[in-house]
């Protein structure tokens, strides 16, 4: 049984009194989660973990020091403590460092559910059972997740700040294949917050169905192509914009393409996406690792690019309002956006594909990689549905493609935004919230096979 | 630590466990980074707990937990149980796991001077004199320095009777200087990319590393990014530095020759592979110049131990033998499927996670052939170093490599600088173009500290041995 939010937070407040120091800071994470892996259409990992760690932030004068531990007698708690204040003794002053933040309002809605707290392992056997029959049924055969996350995370410092929060998540994939030469695949998850959302026999009937229609994929010359991204497919192109381009790190070093071009109009002007960690599909916490409301925060506003996200220390440096987004201290990526949501069109995905009168659908990438941040050049692998779009219809299955293709240019061309949106992500720390788009132009350059 | 471990094992057999095993883990790490002046990190950590594994009706079990009280340590151990219990509803054929010896040892790694012992002083003097010397280069915008140390101490018990205690010291640094204009950033990094080289060992393998006397040249590197040519797009003849073929190696070979994705166990996440069991012994993987070893035996690696996390000993096994398949990477459970005996593959990342199938230290084994020798039998080609970008498909065949940098070869001789270069290929047409391996004197292990793998997501340490090699016919270029 894990530690709960007022428990967490009543260690960070400990450790900031014990900490020696001019300001601290304690960030207490507290977690309880499994994790029910099958393949081969029978379970092969089923694991468990209790956890609970602390990472205290000692400041004397501007110098900075951080130690974590998860020995959490009371010499342990010490130990860390006095760890952090003699690092900082040692680190040189940083002249840019504003002071720890003070307290402000946070909201903190219930984001917990006690379906999964009681989804334990023989619940999360039942429901991979479910998934698999499906697969099993059609002789196809199933691998996938079945997990749940019950965690409470808090924070406090020594200029006030104290907040805490419990959160609980599901989360189920599912991967169907075939077997054999010319054998296909399809892929279904699920993310939220209650494992009464869950439902293991429609996850595990999309991915089977989709492995039935992917049979027998065909050829496709490298070329550039209209392109129907499903929702995983987009998630993956606004991850590596959030990390490369929407964080106020990247912006302040002149890495980033928001460093040249905020205010500019460099998307189509359906394109709206902003960091919501407040939004009712949202999971996960509503306060960031210093303790600070999450704001919501416009990134592109009708194709213009804003932002970027900041944390005490950015705003500080680029004189804006701090937007919420630090990540755990001393966090060497900077401010992340970790709830990127992309706003809803109002174009049935139907009808998006009856659109298009020739070009490719993809349901999903594989090992995604980024060749130039500041163009946000990626290049990855299709996985698990990929299929022509032909006079408004999905056609037929295609091997895996390799794409090399600016996010940049591939968002200036969006032809439409589906009404539908999907929660997808690891969940940690956040999930991103988003639609299919179908984009003019995608270079696909290669294919294996 | 030794108590704790049998008592977790006595109480999972005692809930009706056919076989269990438990870790120990206890780590401490320290990180120190430097931005572009600024110190950033001066960060300790540690970590303590115990994962128990059991299988119970033919079925896997794993529960971990920090509270390491009597109490607590039996009650994971029974958790482990009714773990494994769920997992046999879904059984078919019960776990069978390829036989071991029982060992009672003891093994360390290692270390000459503790870097946990050199003052945080020193390590920022070292690495600020680094950053300053990266950033007296003009077009260099950007500097990183930084310095990793971890010492790991584990016991691990199992029903059969082993019981085995393992320390290491791991140590790691590295620099990169990035020249960034309006619509382009350029690194240039020192010894590698990705956090520079990490091996098992001490503050001995930083000094060595000597980061500013190396940091004008990687700076001047870097700026001179900003006026180079692009890369020629087309099929040429590349010639791959050791630090870009240590990660080629990696994907393309390492991966593919885990067992257990052979078997399907990573299908929803990381893929399967290309290879397939029936593959031993008969598949082309490369030309005759291609062997490789999976080897946990070199000192000072970061893929070197005693035992693996179920107490298999250390071995060295050939992947590769001139180009014919000859073994995968296995676990006792894996091998058992095949009708083989586990070469010891088996790690965990710490105490909360299973173990599972890793690299080792897998290596392209030397050939014959100088660098300058290399490059001046090349009449047109590209020369590339240093690793910027990876990525391949879920079986483990379509990659796609960018580098830091790469020099045009014309005439047998280094030419025009080119920038970001990047190539494409198929895991066995490329190593079957494989014509030339540079010779042991430039063969070097490389640290790869950041392989993930795993739900939940694990991260090992693995290394890999390579030399310069050169591959004919090779797409690159791509997009450019």
């Amino acid at each position: 049984m894990r530690l709960s939010a007022e428990e967490c937070r009543a260690l960070a407040r400990s450790a900031v009194s014990m900490t020696q120091a001019d300001q601290a800071e304690a960030v207490v994470a507290a977690t309880d989660s499994a994790l029910t892996r099958f393949a081969d259409n029978r379970i092969h990992q089923n694991v468990a973990e209790t956890d609970t760690q602390l990472s205290v932030r000692a400041v004397v004068g501007t110098r900075i020091g951080v130690a974590s531990t998860n020995r959490l007698d009371d010499a342990g708690v010490a130990a860390c403590c006095e760890r952090a204040v003699a690092s900082a003794r040692l680190a040189p002053e940083d002249p840019g460092f504003p002071g720890l933040p003070s307290p402000e309002a946070v909201a903190t809605p219930d984001r917990t559910s006690a379906a999964t707290r009681a989804f334990d392992a023989e619940a999360r056997a039942e429901a991979v059972r479910g998934i698999i029959a499906p697969s099993a049924r059609r002789e196809l055969v199933a691998a996938g997740t079945v997990g749940v996350s019950d965690y409470a995370v808090a924070i406090a410092n020594s200029a006030g700040v104290d907040v805490g929060m419990d959160v609980t998540d599901v989360r189920a994939t599912v991967l169907s294949m075939g077997v054999g030469p010319g054998a296909g695949s399809g892929w279904s998850s699920f993310l939220g917050i209650s494992a009464e959302q869950l439902e293991p026999r429609t996850l595990g009937e999309h991915a089977a169905e989709t492995a039935l229609r992917t049979r027998d994929a065909e050829d496709l010359d490298p070329g550039v192509y209209t392109v129907l991204l499903a929702p995983e497919a987009v998630a993956d192109l606004m991850d590596f914009l959030g990390y490369l381009g929407f964080g106020a790190k990247s912006f302040a070093e002149g890495t980033a393409f928001t460093s040249h071009h905020e205010g500019e109009p460099l998307f189509s002007g359906s394109l709206s996406i902003a960091d919501d960690a407040l939004a009712a599909e949202a999971l996960g916490l509503t306060f960031d690792f210093e303790g600070q409301p999450k704001r919501v925060t416009p990134l592109v506003d009708a194709g213009v690019v804003r932002g970027p996200v900041t944390d005490s220390y950015y705003a500080a440096k680029l004189g804006r309002e701090n937007t919420g987004h630090a990540l755990p201290a001393p966090n060497p990526y900077g401010p992340m956006p970790l709830n990127v949501a992309v706003a809803p069109g109002d174009t049935p995905t139907a009808s998006m594909i009856a659109s298009v009168e020739r070009g490719v659908y993809v349901s999903r990438f594989h090992y995604v990689n980024v060749e130039d941040p500041m163009r946000v050049v990626l290049t990855g692998m299709t996985r698990d549905g990929t299929f022509t779009i032909e006079n408004g219809k999905l056609a037929r299955p295609l091997k895996n493609l390799r794409f090399t293709q600016s996010a940049l240019d591939a968002l200036a061309g969006v032809l439409a935004v589906s009404k539908e949106r999907s929660l997808v992500g690891p969940a940690e720390g956040g999930a991103t919230l988003v639609p299919a788009l179908l984009l003019e132009r995608w270079a696909f350059t290669g294919q294996t096979g | 630590m030794r108590d704790i471990v049998s008592n977790a094992v006595d109480a999972a057999v005692a809930a009706g466990a056919e076989y269990a095993d438990a870790r120990v883990v206890s780590s401490r790490r320290e990180e120190l980074s430097v931005r572009t002046g600024r110190v950033e990190a001066v960060e300790s950590g540690e970590s303590l707990g115990i994962g128990v594994r059991a299988i119970v009706d033919g079925a896997w079990g794993f529960a971990a937990s920090s509270d390491l009280d009597a109490a607590s340590v039996a009650e994971t151990a029974r958790r482990a149980v009714r773990i494994a219990r769920a997992s046999a509803t879904t059984r078919r054929d019960p776990v069978r796991l390829a036989p071991v010896d029982a060992y009672r040892d003891a093994w360390t790694g290692p270390c000459e001077i503790d870097p946990f012992a050199v003052s945080v002083e020193d390590k920022l003097g070292l690495m600020l004199a680094a950053d300053e010397a990266l950033r007296a280069q003009r077009g260099v915008a950007v500097s990183k320095v930084a310095l990793d140390f971890l010492v790991v101490e584990k016991v691990f018990a199992s029903s059969i009777g082993s019981l085995i205690e393992q320390r290491y010291t791991e140590s790691g640094a590295g620099m990169t200087a990035y020249a960034v204009s309006d619509d382009e950033v350029l690194p240039r990094s020192y010894p590698n990319s990705h956090g520079g080289q990490a091996v098992q060992g001490g503050w001995e393998a930083v000094l060595a590393l000597d980061l500013a006397g190396e940091a004008p040249r990687v700076a001047e590197q870097a700026a001179a990014l900003l006026t180079a040519a692009p890369c020629p797009s087309g099929p040429t003849t590349l010639i791959i530095d050791g630090s870009q073929l240590a990660l080629q190696v990696h994907e393309s070979i390492g991966h593919p020759t885990e067992l257990d994705r052979i078997l399907g166990d990573e299908a929803a996440f990381a893929g399967t592979s290309f290879v397939s069991t029936d593959d031993l012994g008969t598949l082309r993987y490369g030309s005759e110049h291609v062997t490789v070893t999976a080897d946990a035996t070199i000192p000072g690696s970061l893929g070197s131990f005693g035992y693996d996390d179920e107490g298999v000993p250390a071995q060295r096994d050939h992947l590769i033998t001139r180009g014919v398949l000859t073994s995968l990477q296995s676990s006792r459970e894996s091998a058992a499927a095949i009708g083989r005996t586990s070469n010891g593959c088996m790690r965990a990342d710490g105490w909360n996670r299973i173990p599972l199938v890793r690299m080792t230290t897998v290596s392209l084994e030397p050939g014959d052939w100088s660098l300058a020798d290399l490059i001046a039998d090349t009449e047109d080609g590209l020369y590339v170093e240093t690793n910027n970008s990876w990525s391949i498909d879920d079986r483990r065949l379509n990659f796609q490599f960018a580098c830091e940098i790469g020099w045009e070869i014309k005439g047998g001789k280094l030419g025009r600088m080119v920038k970001s270069p990047n190539y494409t290929g198929i895991t066995p047409r490329f190593w079957g173009s494989c014509d030339a391996v540079c010779s042991a004197e430039h063969w070097r292990v490389w640290g790869v500290p950041n392989c993930g793998k795993g739900e939940p997501m694990q991260v090992a340490h693995v290394a890999h041995g390579t030399a310069p090699a050169r591959f004919r016919d090779v797409e690159a270029g791509v997009g450019r």
